[in-house]
């Protein structure tokens, strides 16, 4: 049921309006529609109250904390406008934590959308061992992210299974690539990690999209003589639009929160070389102490990935048509 | 309401007023000594799930003060070492700290600098006696801006840890005892597969030992300024040495950010390092993970300034926020004594108090060198941003070990930047 139908149902129009009758027998009906309109919000009241005192309320403090030379101590300290701001847009690392970023999202959200989407497809018909491969790919998705970075340190560290691999067995290198050494190679590193954990929550999305795709419409294609790669793009990919939209929109903004991984198989290092912007923000925050530059960073980020986002809906929407959502 | 706020604000006045004359102990609390309080003091004794630190607090120490002070209750919270700072962060931010805290030395200069902390040097009648008797390198974390803020509670420092077989490989009969030594040795174990040394970075904790030991400085005596110290001739030469042996693989990448490195931990052990620098708590990590391993401990190699080396440690701090300073002073007092201090020595805490340590080598052989070195040991900047001066000596020291810039222009950068922080003092 989409929002709008939800919205008629209970007796308002798309925007979430009550509408306005005219004519007196409408009293009764009016009251009803007012207590219908206010039936909804009680029940997101509890989630709502939840988000605001978790969510909002500590995004507004960091917000005002980013305008103060924070000491902690509210009595020491001290405001100082937009200097937090200036002072990161006059920061190198605050521009290479950027780019790292920047970098992580391209590098983890296209393979994620087409690995993901691949193995979707080839588990979307039905075989006996199909739910032991939907298990085995979503098993890296529940596994704890402390785990399976310390457990990517030692596969890409010096004398690692990858050297071994590369090196001893397929003799493609001399198995003593120093991968975490260097900002590219450390960066390549803690991508693949990020895609082999993201491949199963995507394909699961996928799966799901694909259960609706219309059969009907796969078999008149294939009766008009479409092939595989014309059935797959024509029918498809229009009917799962909304989840690619879905899975988009949610792993760039996942894709500029990365912090776990990074922080504990490089930690930022060679010399902050492979810092993300939560790495730079915890070490300003948690480390230095210094809060208001740590929420400053934050709040950039924030609207990083709020315009993002908003672009990414746009130009989806406008490629589908219509609203996809 | 009104009037408990006029008594608070008495109280917050009078103690402030007792404290800026330097006499708010001279008299003790005795007047108000009957009347039973409980102190809190927060720290890292049960750090790692070794409870042996802990045990001795919980079931010797406390009890043996509590029995000495009926009217005073210790009581003493755990907390992990890895969310201790941040713990204490956000205490400081709620106004909810404890009375006392185990602190890092390196935290004291930050929450000296907020005003959470009381200044003991003013607060405490016999400080100056009780700190004379502590190690100078470890007494002087606590100083801030002419106030001491806090007394040593437990020192360690590095020391050069080697084995035989390293030894023999390098073919030396004894460690390394001068910059000379090590060199020499770098030349016996090219194409060995060893290498002569390895350390997990080039924060000050790693770099200190080097630049004192070679004779020279980060930055002047009353810490106003890096530049002409930091990238002085002396630390150069020093530094220049050390990018030479990196170059000739002579030291593990470990030192430049390699995650992926073998730790010295596992490398020395392993025969993939033929010396490191590291603390007294190895020999514990050793004894479980490595039975067989016997390290062989040696001063850090002296070079034109002898033999160096750095400070570590916990200092022990009482809150400006505590009710009750006149009790937890006295549990500062009970912590330099020699039944609190030679207590924790089997444990691996080694005493802050200079007459003790011939008690302490008695009691764990094994100490004698990182007593020795505590003589000249010395503290690294005791200013708020330590963990800053961290960051700026790696970004700037890394590319000189790659050799994209020279070791002067780097540390003539890193004394620029660290320059600025001084300024802010």
């Amino acid at each position: 049921m989409t929002i709008t139908t939800l919205g008629e149902s209970l007796g308002t129009d798309a925007a979430g309006q009550v509408p306005v009758a005219s004519v007196p027998p409408a009293r009764q009906r009016r009251r009803s529609a007012t207590r219908a309109g206010i039936v909804p919000y009680l029940f997101i009241a509890p989630g709502l109250a939840l988000f605001a005192l978790t969510v909002l309320y500590p995004t507004f403090q960091a917000f005002q904390l980013s305008f103060f030379d924070w000491k902690l101590v509210a009595s020491a300290s001290k405001f100082i406008g937009l200097d937090n701001y200036v002072r990161a847009f006059q920061d190198d690392h605050f521009w290479l934590s950027l780019s790292n970023s920047g970098i992580y999202m391209v590098l983890t959200v296209v393979p994620q959308i087409v690995i993901g989407l691949a193995i979707a497809l080839l588990l979307a018909r039905k075989s006996p061992t199909q739910p032991l491969f939907r298990v085995l790919f979503y098993l890296p998705v529940v596994t704890s992210w402390v785990v399976v970075s310390l457990l990517f340190r030692f596969l890409f560290s010096d004398d690692g299974l990858i050297n071994f691999t590369l090196g001893d067995f397929l003799h493609l290198t001399d198995g003593s690539t120093p991968w975490l050494a260097d900002r590219w190679t450390a960066l390549l590193a803690i991508c693949a990690l990020g895609v082999w954990k993201g491949i199963g929550w995507s394909m699961m999305i996928f799966l799901a999209a694909l259960q609706g795709v219309p059969t009907a419409l796969l078999e008149a294609a294939e009766m008009d003589g479409a092939n595989r790669w014309q059935r797959f793009r024509a029918v498809t990919v229009p009917a799962i639009w909304p989840a690619l939209l879905f899975v988009t929109v949610m792993l760039v903004i996942g894709g500029f929160n990365v912090f776990v991984s990074v922080y504990l198989m490089t930690g930022g290092g060679p010399a902050g070389r492979t810092d993300v912007l939560l790495t730079y923000m915890y070490s300003q925050a948690f480390e230095n102490l210094d809060f208001g530059y740590g929420s400053a960073i934050a709040v950039l980020l924030t609207i990083i990935v709020f315009v993002l986002s908003v672009v990414q809906l746009r130009v989806f929407r406008d490629r589908n048509g219509e609203g996809a959502l | 309401m009104k009037r408990s706020r006029l008594i608070a604000a008495t109280a917050v006045a009078a103690s402030l007023a007792l404290v800026a004359t330097g006499c708010a102990a001279t008299g003790g609390d005795e007047g108000s000594s009957d009347e039973p309080v409980t102190i809190t003091f927060w720290g890292s004794y049960g750090n790692g799930g070794n409870s042996a630190q802990q045990d001795v607090l919980n079931d010797t120490l406390i009890p043996a003060f509590e029995a000495e002070h009926p009217n005073i209750t210790v009581q003493y919270v755990d907390v992990p070492y890895d969310d201790l700072l941040q713990k204490l962060t956000t205490s400081a931010a709620g106004d909810e700290l404890p009375d006392l805290v185990r602190a890092d030395l390196g935290w004291v200069p930050k929450f000296a600098d907020l005003g959470v902390l009381v200044p003991l040097s003013q607060a405490m009648p016999d400080f100056q006696e009780l700190a004379d008797a502590t190690f100078p390198g470890v007494l002087s974390t606590n100083l801030w801006k002419g106030d001491y803020y806090g007394l040593p509670l437990d020192t360690n420092t590095r020391v050069l840890i080697t084995s035989q077989a390293a030894l023999d490989a390098a073919g030396l009969d004894a460690p390394p005892a001068t910059f000379a030594d090590l060199e020499k040795a770098a030349g016996t174990l090219e194409g060995t597969g060893i290498s002569l040394f390895a350390d997990g970075g080039l924060g000050a904790w790693n770099i200190s030992p080097w630049i004192w030991s070679g004779g020279g400085a980060i930055t002047d005596d009353d810490m106003t300024t890096a530049s002409g110290y930091l990238d002085g001739a002396k630390t150069v030469a020093t530094v220049q040495m050390l990018v030479d042996l990196y170059q000739a693989g002579q030291i593990s990448t470990g030192i430049t950010g390699n995650a992926g490195a073998t730790s010295t931990a596992e490398g020395l052990p392993g025969n993939n390092y033929a010396t490191i620098f590291d603390g007294p708590w190895m020999n514990g990590i050793w004894a479980d993970q490595f039975p067989d391993f016997q390290p062989i401990y040696a001063p850090i190699p002296a070079g034109d300034g002898g033999s160096v080396s750095v400070v570590g440690g916990e200092d022990i701090v009482l809150t400006a926020s505590s009710k009750h300073q006149e009790a937890a002073m006295e549990f500062i007092r009970f912590t330099q004594t020699e039944q609190f201090q030679m207590a924790l020595v089997p444990t691996g805490q080694l005493t802050v108090i200079k007459d003790f340590g011939d008690e302490q080598v008695a009691t764990v052989p094994y100490l004698k060198v990182f007593t020795d070195q505590l003589a000249t040991a010395k503290a690294r900047l005791a200013i708020p941003q330590g963990s800053e001066v961290d960051t700026i000596l790696n970004e700037e020291l890394v590319p000189a070990f790659e050799g994209t810039v020279t070791v002067k222009e780097a540390l003539g950068n890193a004394a620029k930047r660290i320059d600025e922080l001084l300024a802010e003092q």
